[in-house]
């Protein structure tokens, strides 16, 4: 009795930091936000008293929707642009010899090493009006003079997957390292075509890592922010945009922590989603 | 069996795309021309104008400040949290620290930059520094952590066993078997916090108040309202930071091996 | 006479699992001692609550008439050598058998004089500032008793240490360990699931199945004399046969009659009376096997038999032959390249013969222990029967 009781004590020392910090810092500003966007605005940019429903209605704008819905696709795209480079690199690099895996992986990361907004700026440059690929383009005849490749929608999504590639990448290339090749020559050898063996027996086999890299590009990607302030222009603009303009241009905290409640919720969608499918389909499995 | 040349294609194509940008800019930086139209000859002008604006390098004073000292303090949170992670695996409290303690890393950035606002605009506490650094902190513990409890997990549970078994008490068995052996977790904890504190931008642009801004803060306003040539170059010169500075941990960890 | 380490009615549960069942349990000072058992049966935790890595749920630890139980392991005179090794990786091999005396703030002088010392013993002198990963399976293996030793402890716990390695090395650590025991003198105690280990090691055995104790033994006491039919077949292989006290032979033997074969002689040491069920078990190499009827003795019983199947093993053949319904196993020692007689071939009749002293009258059977009696090889098509008896 003693020793677990002591045991206890030291559990909770152990822990206490990180909860408190966490709980602090974490948790409770959460919560915040879920208070505060049911609170009105006073006009001096700070948060009235009383509570209201305004900021939750005044969600269900037109505006709001499209940018909304821009958020939702130019996610879902780009985690499937993500997903459908990154799938052949990752079984690419499981099965090079380990000198060339190292050195790939290697020239995968080191970009990564920049800073976040310079990788975008270098962009932003690249599809300047007079940038190198614009000249390229319009010389080649492919687009017109007047094609802008900059400022829109496309524009982000190219950034957005060059941003979170690597991430995808790697749980990719972890999963594939795991899994065993010669199940590959099995299936070729029952008489499957090279496609067939790969879709059959590979994909399902490196399951756990496509889901965890299709998270990694999705939920940043619904809150993403700099890429489409930087190379959106307005008709690339997402929902995190609107949450600082709310806060930067008009200091509306209740309207931008209302915003903010509907991409929290956005979030943990498909976090719960993957969770609950891994739960049910493992539960036969741990019953073989 | 033959192998498909595709996986080898796409990869090449990828590096390609990866390396593109960061070449150009490397390249511009170099470029005398005011605007990216053409190359005007090879020059050192935007390196020198650089050199005349304090406020990059009053910015950069700010960033190394936080990050050394949110590295600090998130270095002691996240090994302790880690300790009890990996301690106490199976109690119904590490269950819920450990959702405590992932969840930050999912959570897209511009979340927690604006709850830490609302937390610090409720409490009346003035934006600045001090803000900046605890933001940093909060989410630089997370990474900590999984970094520190990853390299636990990996080693063997009787080698702690066997330090109490030849007489080691908790203090002998933590300071001479258990923190030897986390060190390069440690370290690349310690790399891994630091680099993301210097690097974030959206949090910090959050919580950040006048006077408090940091590097990364300083090339947004650059690359919003400036001269695109002066950010090529300080980008260039960022970007033989990093490397050195990755290219000697990796020789020092290579050595201590 | 007292003993040394003593585990007095201890129990310990991991969730569902009783790994320890109320165990008693006696160990002598300077005794080789082995716990022998098939993983999962409680043998490793009855070491781990020795060392102080678990403590009890129930009962006390004892170690030289001290109550250790409630002890931590790193005041326990008492050290480990693991599964694994466990050797420090960041530590040179020095500084591994160091480590005892510097936790104990030994001086300078007395730490080095006594680590040569035990360079010496376990002849890695020239080794001493390797690195563990520099070192091959034996010399981690002589580290790591070393490392252990140095802290002269009253007792040695170890925890299937020769399992990582191949088997020649085996062979020639096995060897090592009993001179080490030897010259050091201090208690072993010994788990393994390997009862090769454990018969030439061990001064007794403790064999463990499903956290009890199902018998305690010289080696040769565990072989030739099993108690239950767990030991009996856990260690070598064996036939059971089911049968009855049908009457008494003068006042040490009986007959038994098994399926419907009367007037078996069997040895009685258990004073069985006509009428009392019994089960036998009797070693495949106790039976002997003829295409000629021996000759009749006293206390012979022999048997018409049909080989239902055989395996040539080099030295030996394994026989199965069937008899009145119950299948037997027959393992024969080639004496002569060149037999006189005709070799025996499957269908062949034969006569099995034994005598009396060597079926061995078992105080417990269970049926599921038959699953560790070695069966003939299955024919293709032929369905799979466990249940059958012998």
């Amino acid at each position: 009795m003693r020793r677990e009781s002591r045991q206890k004590i030291r559990e909770t020392l152990v822990s206490f930091p990180s909860l408190f910090w966490l709980s602090l810092f974490f948790i409770v500003p959460t919560l915040f936000v879920f208070a505060i966007a049911l609170k009105p605005a006073n006009p001096y940019g700070g948060i009235g008293s009383g509570w209201t429903w305004d900021n939750l209605r005044s969600l269900v704008n037109p505006n709001y929707l499209a940018v909304a819905w821009r958020t939702l696709w130019i996610s879902v795209f780009s985690a499937a642009v993500c997903l459908v480079l990154a799938t052949p690199i990752g079984y690419y690099l499981a099965r090079v010899t380990a000198r060339w895996k190292g050195f790939f992986l290697m020239l995968i990361i080191v970009p990564f090493w920049t800073n976040f907004l310079i990788r975008i700026f270098a962009w932003k440059v690249l599809l300047h009006p007079e940038g190198a690929i614009k000249k390229v383009l319009a010389l080649s005849g492919l687009i017109g003079p007047q094609t802008s490749l900059l400022y829109n929608a496309g524009a982000v999504v190219l950034v957005t997957v060059y941003t979170f590639l690597p991430f995808t990448i790697l749980p990719i290339y972890a999963a594939a390292e795991k899994f065993d090749f010669q199940l590959l020559e099995a299936a070729r050898d029952l008489g499957a075509r090279r496609l067939q063996a790969f879709v059959r027996i590979f994909l399902p086999g490196i399951r756990r890592g496509l889901i965890t890299a299709v998270l990694f590009v999705f939920i940043p990607a619904l809150g993403s922010y700099v890429i489409p302030d930087i190379v959106g222009g307005p008709s690339g603009e997402m929902i995190g945009n609107k949450i600082a303009q709310r806060v930067f241009v008009d200091r509306n905290l209740p309207q931008a922590s209302a915003l903010s409640v509907v991409l929290i919720l956005s979030v943990l969608a498909p976090l719960v989603t993957v969770l609950v499918l891994q739960r049910k389909r493992e539960k036969p499995e741990s019953l073989l | 069996m033959r192998r498909s040349r595709f996986p080898f294609f796409v990869t090449m194509a990828v590096l390609f795309f990866f390396y593109l940008p960061i070449i150009i800019l490397i390249v511009n930086s170099f470029n005398a021309s005011r605007f990216e139209s053409g190359w005007q000859g090879f020059s050192l002008m935007w390196y020198k104008r650089l050199f005349h604006e304090p406020e990059i390098w009053r910015a950069a004073k700010n960033s190394l400040l936080i990050a050394a000292s949110a590295t600090a303090v998130s270095l002691v949170i996240g090994t302790t949290a880690a300790i009890a992670l990996h301690r106490f695996a199976r109690s119904r409290l590490q269950r819920f620290h450990f959702g405590l303690v992932y969840t930050p890393l999912v959570v897209p950035e511009i979340l927690m930059g604006i709850s830490l606002l609302m937390l610090f605009v409720t409490a009346g506490v003035e934006l600045g520094l001090f803000t900046i650094f605890l933001a940093h902190v909060t989410f630089c513990i997370s990474f900590v952590a999984m970094t520190v409890l990853a390299r636990l997990q990996d080693f063997d549970e009787s080698i702690v066993e066997a330090a109490q078994d030849l007489g080691a008490g908790w203090w002998a068995t933590t300071r001479r078997v258990l923190l030897p052996m986390l060190m390069p977790g440690l370290i690349a904890g310690g790399l891994l916090a630091f680099t993301l504190s210097i690097d974030d931008f959206v949090i910090t642009f959050f919580v950040a108040g006048p006077g408090s801004t940091t590097l990364p803060i300083r090339v947004y306003s650059m690359i919003k309202y400036g001269s695109p040539p002066l950010i090529n170059a300080l980008s260039t010169l960022l970007l033989v930071l990093t490397f050195t500075a990755v290219a000697a941990s990796q020789r020092l960890s290579r050595s201590r091996r | 006479m007292s003993e040394f380490l003593e585990f007095r009615d201890v129990s310990k549960r991991f969730g569902t699992i009783q790994a320890v069942d109320s165990v008693s349990l006696g160990i002598k000072k300077g005794e080789f001692f082995s716990l022998l058992g098939p993983s999962g049966c409680g043998k490793t935790t009855m070491l781990r609550l020795a060392a102080g890595f678990e403590h009890p749920d129930a009962g006390r630890v004892i170690l030289d008439g001290q109550d250790i139980t409630d002890l931590p392991p790193n005041k326990r005179k008492v050290n480990t050598i693991f599964q694994s090794y466990a050797l420090f990786p960041h530590l040179t091999v020095w500084e591994n058998i160091a480590f005892g005396l510097r936790v104990a703030k030994r001086t300078k002088r007395d730490i080095e004089t006594e680590v040569e010392a035990m360079l010496r013993l376990i002849r890695m002198g020239d080794q001493a500032h390797k690195k563990p990963d520099q070192l091959s399976g034996g010399q981690k293996q002589r580290v790591a008793i070393a490392r252990a030793l140095i802290n002269k402890p009253q007792l040695l716990l170890l925890d299937e240490p020769l399992a990582a390695l191949d088997l020649k090395l085996r062979q020639r650590m096995l060897i090592e360990l009993d001179m080490i025991h030897d010259q050091v003198g201090i208690t072993f105690l010994y788990v393994t699931h390997d009862q090769g280990e454990a018969m030439s090691l061990s001064d007794r055995i403790a064999v463990m199945d499903s956290g009890r104790i199902e018998q305690v033994g010289s080696p040769a006491e565990i072989y030739e004399t099993p108690r239950t039919s767990f030991v009996a077949a856990f260690i070598g292989d064996t036939n059971f046969l089911e049968g009855e006290v049908t009457g008494l032979v003068e006042s040490e033997y009986c007959q038994v009659k098994i399926a419907d074969i009367p007037g078996l002689i069997c040895f009685n040491d258990k004073s069985m009376k006509p009428g009392n069920p019994v089960y036998l078990s009797i070693r495949p190499e106790k039976i002997h096997i003829s295409r000629d009827r021996p000759e009749e003795s006293p206390l012979r019983n022999i048997v018409p038999a049909v080989v239902e199947d055989m395996i040539y093993l080099g030295s030996t053949t394994k026989y199965w032959v069937r008899t009145h319904g119950l299948r037997v196993q027959v393992l024969r020692q080639h004496f002569r390249f060149f037999l006189d007689e005709k070799p025996i071939r499957w269908n062949d009749d034969v006569w099995i013969w034994w005598h009396g002293d060597d079926g061995f009258m078992l105080d417990r059977y269970r049926a599921v222990d038959e699953h560790l009696v070695a069966l003939p090889p299955r024919k293709v098509g032929e369905p799979e029967d466990n249940n059958e008896k012998s």
